[in-house]
This record gives structure tokens, sequence and C-alpha cells, in this order.
């Protein structure tokens, strides 16, 4: 309705009286001041209704550059025969769906590279999250020194990059000599003369889960922390008093404070464990030469990126941006209620 | 938070971005106009003022500064123009090439891989140079596999810098001490594995990896090869009785004869290597520019090492793969002459000589070759013997460089070696992926 009004204002210049609260003010100054016609009382009405507009420009701009361009390039390229020659003659023959095609018809994404992207991210968000929050927990019952040399642990573990966490991992379980081989075939679960456990589809990932979930449950434990942090004093002292034990309070109290918290951590680890890549790229036989442990992100970049298919690529982005966005509108659906949201 | 978790996919994303971007921007100007050469190939260039830029692959010379000061004299002054070298390692090299196509941003002169040539050339990035190296009496004097390689749809796009080859390296302690000699047959080859086995049972023999090239000698040694030329198209190979011999051999190497350790099975080349220099293997399959770098790594190593070039089933030499670089021009330099003159100068004489003794690699040309032949050297000579008499190459087409992509052989290999199907099935499932890959 007060939309309706603004826009009649400003094409009608000769009725401003007659518009609805939104466009009544400027008339009003406009008659304490006395001077203006009824032209410049228009052009002033312009300019207020387009201000929040030209303040925002800037941003917008920003955005569009940043985002809205090269989400609107990866979907054209996504419908098109792209490689390095188009890249360097810059004509690229329209391919329609074809791409699509080929990616949903790959027995290698249904197979190997999806079910283990569903299964390792589920895994890894599970840990991830919960790790944290215990951690988180342990944080807040600590105090002084020794909460100051849990957090620097546990800061240290985040700031290594993923490139040099992978590969002391790998070094942990190398096939040979790796300290922690020798202590699985000390208990008995392995035996290097025969096995690999790079090779191992189940070794491999579990692998990669330890050191996925090493480098993310600092980031859970810290957002969760500052959450705890927040939850009131009475409330807890109220629960105290009313007979309610940790568990009951963590269930009852904390975590329906925290919430939102939760709600934050877990979809941004969704995310990033669903594109998983570093950490399974550089491990023995995760670039490509062991088809078995193929995710998402290895798969769409041997199969696209590595051979220089971009359009090919592109169809996958689309298609994994998509994914995605299902897997996080589901997500907060059923973690919010509709009026919450 | 996590800025490198999926960073380089992330990375391969902007950078696709910026491809595109640029490639719209770039889009419909006149990316046709044709980098033209002089009329005389082998006159001399005087560009006073003028930089010339040029890229340069890392480590393949462990004293390349000064080798470049040296070039960058004796360029100037035949010249007049500065030399700027940048150098680049090859593990980052093909994504900076293809960036810097993009963004047409390119090296005036780059060594490029000569798998990379093609590829190269099918996208428009590099000048055909046949006209140059004619003018310039050159033709012919190159080697020929490296010629062969430097070639698209007729043009020579990449001129030959140097070369490599394979073998295998060996400890001449371990197999003095075991009491063997250099195999010269497969069936050689199993029973000194066997010999050193027995002898040092905590020494892995003879490595088996999942690596291409080491394995395709083996291939091409039994009779086969990965591909053939049908007219214009390509057809995988893989599926000849010839190939199936010789990755069954070399597979069983592994798994039936016990010569090597279930965790070779995901080494690269790199890893064999390191796994030499610690002294963990008796024998590897490595290229010509390798023993330096060995013994620096383990210098106790030094005077323990030799080469002998891959046997072929029944005697003789199995061909190994002929890799190695060229030089090429590309489309976005701006006095091809004076690019031509620096290729001249690094591809023959003096220079290339140089390079050759310092990086362990061959010349590209055929005569610098042969010199290096002749001197006995026991650690280059059995290389250079390879190289001459069974250098082999791959399908020279920019389609061969996807399958490469794809790792199509490695993980052929990686799940022979796994024992999750026979040598049969995975040369099948390898041989349909390829054709696809070939379109025939």
């Amino acid at each position: 309705m007060s939309k309706a009004a603004v826009r009649s204002t400003g094409t009608d210049p000769s009725g401003p009286e007659q518009s609805g609260p939104d466009g009544g003010d400027p008339p009003r100054r406009s008659r304490r001041t006395g001077i203006r016609t009824g032209a410049r009382q228009a052009d002033h009405l312009a300019i207020t209704r387009r201000r929040p507009w030209l303040l925002l420009t800037p941003a917008f701009i920003v955005l569009g550059v940043l985002l809205l361009w090269p989400m609107i390039r990866v979907v054209t390229l996504s419908f098109q025969d792209f490689g390095l020659r188009e890249l360097v003659r810059g004509d690229a023959e329209l391919v329609g769906l074809d791409n699509f095609t080929r990616v949903l018809t790959d027995r290698l994404l249904w197979q190997v590279a999806l079910p283990n992207t569903l299964v390792f991210a589920a895994v890894c968000v599970v840990l991830t999250v919960g790790i944290g929050t215990l951690v988180a927990l342990l944080l807040n019952q600590m105090t002084g020194v020794w909460r100051s040399l849990l957090l620097t642990a546990i800061m240290a573990a985040w700031a290594i990059p993923a490139v040099t966490g992978t590969y002391v991992w790998i070094y942990l379980f190398d096939a040979r000599s790796g300290f922690l081989t020798g202590v699985l075939e000390y208990v008995g679960l392995v035996d290097t003369a025969t096995t690999n456990l790079f090779t191992e589809r189940l070794w491999f990932f579990a692998i990669a889960t330890l050191n996925v979930v090493h480098h993310g449950f600092p980031f859970v434990a810290v957002t969760v922390l500052a959450g705890l942090m927040t939850v009131p004093k009475e409330l807890m002292e109220a629960a105290e008093i009313d007979g309610a034990g940790p568990v009951k309070r963590f269930f009852f109290v904390t975590a329906p404070v925290l919430k939102p918290v939760f709600a934050v951590v877990t979809i941004l680890s969704t995310i990033w464990d669903f594109k998983v890549f570093t950490q399974i790229y550089l491990m023995p036989g995760g670039d490509g030469a062991n088809r078995e442990v193929l995710n998402l992100g290895t798969w769409s970049y041997v199969s696209a990126m590595g051979q220089n298919q971009y359009g090919l690529g592109a169809a996958i982005a689309v298609l994994l941006t998509l994914l995605l966005l299902a897997v996080t509108v589901v997500y907060l659906r059923t973690l919010f209620k509709e009026e919450e949201l | 938070m996590h800025p490198t978790r999926g960073s380089r996919r992330a990375g391969t994303a902007a950078l696709l971005v910026c491809f595109s971007v640029v490639a719209a921007a770039c889009g419909g100007e006149d990316s046709e106009d044709d980098t033209a050469f002089g009329e005389d190939a082998d006159a001399t260039v005087r560009a006073e003022g003028e930089t010339l830029d040029v890229w340069i692959m890392e480590g393949t010379n462990p004293d390349a500064g000064p080798f470049f000061e040296d070039v960058e004299a004796a360029f100037t002054e035949e010249t007049g123009a500065e030399l700027n070298v940048q150098f680049v390692p090859w593990g980052s090299a093909h994504d900076q090439f293809v960036n810097s196509i993009a963004g047409g941003t390119t090296p005036d002169v780059a060594e490029v891989g000569t798998t990379w040539t093609s590829e190269f050339a099918d996208a428009g990035a590099l000048v055909d140079m046949t006209g140059q190296v004619e003018g310039a009496g050159l033709d012919g004097t190159y080697v020929e596999g490296l010629v062969e390689a430097g070639t698209y749809e007729e043009g020579l796009y990449g001129v030959p810098w140097y070369a490599g080859v394979r073998s295998i390296v060996y400890r001449t302690d371990v197999f003095e001490a075991a009491g063997v000699e250099p195999p010269t047959t497969w069936e050689e080859l199993v029973e000194v594995g066997t010999t050193l086995k027995e002898h040092d049972p905590e020494m892995i023999p003879f490595p088996v990896s999942n690596a291409a090239f080491p394995y395709l000698s083996f291939v091409w040694g039994a009779g086969g090869d990965v591909a053939e030329l049908d007219g214009e198209t390509w057809t995988a190979t893989l599926d000849s009785p010839e190939a199936l011999e010789g990755t069954q051999f070399y597979t069983d190497l592994a798994l039936e004869h016990d010569l090597s350790t279930p965790a070779a099975s995901t080494w690269d080349e790199a890893a064999l290597r390191d796994a030499f220099a610690q002294g963990d293997a008796a024998m590897i399959v490595s290229g010509s520019w390798t023993p330096g770098s060995i013994i620096e790594a383990n210098p106790d190593l030094e005077g323990k090492i030799g080469a002998f070039p891959i046997p072929g089933k029944d005697g003789g030499l199995a061909p190994s793969f002929l890799g190695g670089s060229h030089l090429g021009v590309f489309e976005t330099a701006e006095n091809p002459d004076l690019a031509w003159s620096f290729v001249r100068m690094m591809s023959t004489g003096e220079f290339a000589e140089q390079w050759g003794e310092e990086s362990g690699f061959f010349p590209g040309t055929g005569e610098l070759l042969e010199q290096i032949a002749s001197e006995d050297d026991p650690l280059v000579a059995p290389f250079a013997t390879q190289m001459n008499e069974a250098g082999a190459s791959l399908p020279v087409t920019p389609l061969y460089g996807q399958i490469e992509g794809a790792q199509i052989i490695p993980a052929m290999l990686q799940s022979i070696l796994s024992e999750k199907v026979t040598a049969e099935e995975g040369l099948g499932q390898a041989n349909d992926e390829m054709n696809e890959i070939f379109g025939s």
C-alpha cells in the first residue's frame, strides 16, 4: 500500500497531496518553506525516494562485480564447450545441457564420488561439532593458565595450513615407516607386508577424517565457547536448584540457548566438509590415481579441470552449489520453526 | 576460519572465473593477428633498450643462476637487449601457463614441457617456427623424437632444447654384495630381484609404483603400445596381447615375485627416488637427470650407484619415454625475431652443451648427443644408449594431455596392484576410458 502510494506520487507531480503517509511528509515540509513549485517538489521527492538506493549503490556494484557477474559467467560456461582453445580465442560453442548430461551420467559420480562425499561429510560434521562442543564445555569449566594453555593448543591445530597438516598425517600413517601404522600393526589391525592403508577405501577416509576433524574442531570449540559464556548464570542456578544434573542442564538449558550457534557451526562445517579437496588430493592416491577414494572435489578436478574442460567444471560447480543450497535450506527449516526464521 | 580448506578447489574456481571474465573481455577482438618473423632467420637482431621475458623451469639445472648470467651477457652482447629470466617450478608451471595464456600475459619465450607443446599450440598460444628452423639451416639437426613431440598439424611449435630418458638406476654395492650383474632380459630381472631379496630381505629389490612412465617401458618392451594413429583419430591399444604381457609381468614383479612392497603402489616417481636415496630400494626406473639429485640427497651413495638400460623381454632394450623440454615463442612476443635469436642461442652450440652437462639432461641436437654417448661416464652412457637406441614417444595430441589429466594409467595400475582387478580387466577399462577421450 505505502509502496504503491510512493510510486504514484513520483509519477504524478500534480497530486502529491493525495498521497499516503510516506508521500505526505515532503509536501508538508514544502508548505512550511512555502517557496517550492509543484515540479521542484517532485524533484525533491524523487531524490528522497531514491536516496536509500543511491546509498546502497556502491555495495550493489561491489556485490555485482564480485558475486553476481562470476555466478552468471559460471552458469553461462556450464552450457558451453569451453576448453583451453576457447580461452585463448574467446569464442565458445553452446552445447545446451551436454555438460550436465555428461556429469549426471558418469558412473563414478553415483557409485563413488557422491557416496564418499555424503558419508564423509556426515561423519566429519558430527565428529567436528561433537568434539568441538565437548572441548568448549571443558574450556568453559577451566580457568586461568590451564584454559590459556588448552586454547593455545587448539589454536595451533587450527592455525596449521591444510597442506602442512595433511602431510603430517601422511607421514604418521606412512605405509612402511609411519608411527601410527606401527602402532596399528603392533595391536594387530594391519599387516604392512600385505596392505597399504592408503589403498583401502575405509582406512583412507578414516585418516582423512582424523585430519579434517582435527583441523575443524577448534573453530567449533571457540564459537561454542563464546556462546556458552553468554548463557545467563541465573538460568543455570535455577536449573541446579530444581535438581537438574549436568547432562540435563546441558540439554535443557544450554543447548536451547545455543541453538543459533549450533546452526551456524553445523552449516559452515557441512559446507566445508562437502567441499574438502586439499586434504584428499594430497593423500597418496587421492589425486585421482585411486578411483575408489574420489570425492566430489577431487572427481570434478580430475574429470574437468585436470583435462582443461572448463565447461564441464562449471556444470559441476553449478550442481554442487544447488546441492549445498538444498542441504542448507532443509537443515534450517528443520532446525527452526517457520516463525523463528 | 578455514582459509586453506578446499583452497585448491576455490583457487580453481577463481581461476575459472578469471578465465571467463578475461575470455569475455578479449572475445571478438582480433586474437588472430599473426606474430610475424622477419625474412632472415639467421640474421643478427639488434634491439637496444628492449627486454625479452623468458620463463625457465626451476630445478632442472641445480646451478641455473650462474648459467643464465652467462647467457644474459652473451645475449646482450649479441642483440643489445636485456634478458629477464623467471624461474617457474614444474609443479605449478602448467597452471601458470594456462593463467597467463588466458590473461594474455605470457612471456616472449618459455621452456615448455614436451607433452604440453601440442596442447598450447592447439590453443593458439604458440608461434609456428618451422620457417625459422629451416631458414637457419637447423632442420634435421634436432633429435627426432623431440621434433615429433614439438610438431602440431605440420608446424613446429616447440624447438627441441634438451631431452631426458629413463633407465634403471641401481645400487652397485648391493649388487656386488649379492653377487649379481645387471639383468639383460626380463627373466634375469626376476632372478636378480629374487637373489637380492634373499640376500637382504629388508631392502626392496624393485619397487613397482603406479607411475606411468616406468610402467610404459614394459608395455613397449613386450612390443605393445599405448595407442595408434589411424588416419586422423587415435585408438587405444592397451587391450592388445602384448600390452597385457608387459602389464602382467610388471605387476607380477610385485604381486607374484614379491620384489616390491604394498606401500610402493601409491608412490609417484619422486617417492621412488626418495626411497632409493634413503637406501630402501636396490633398483628403480629413473631419469637420466636424477643421479645427481639422489647423491645430493644422500651423499653416502656417492660411487655406489650405477645405471643400466631397461632390458627388453628377451634381451635388447625396452623403449623408454623420451621426455624433455622445448623452447616455444608465444603469440604475445613483441619482437619475434629477438625471441627467435634467443631460442637459437639456447638450443644449439655452446650453451646447449653446457646446460646438458650441468643438468644431466641431453642436448636436443643429434650431434651433441652422439658426442656424449661416446664419453664413457657410467652414470651417463647407459642413458645415452637408451635414448639413442630406444627412445619412445606418446601420442602427440592435446587429447593425450587429457588422458594424463584423468590419471587413467596410474588408476589402472593402482587397482591391479591392490588386486581389485586383474591385469586384463584393468587394461580393458583403461582402454575404454582412453578411447572415450580419443573419440574413437
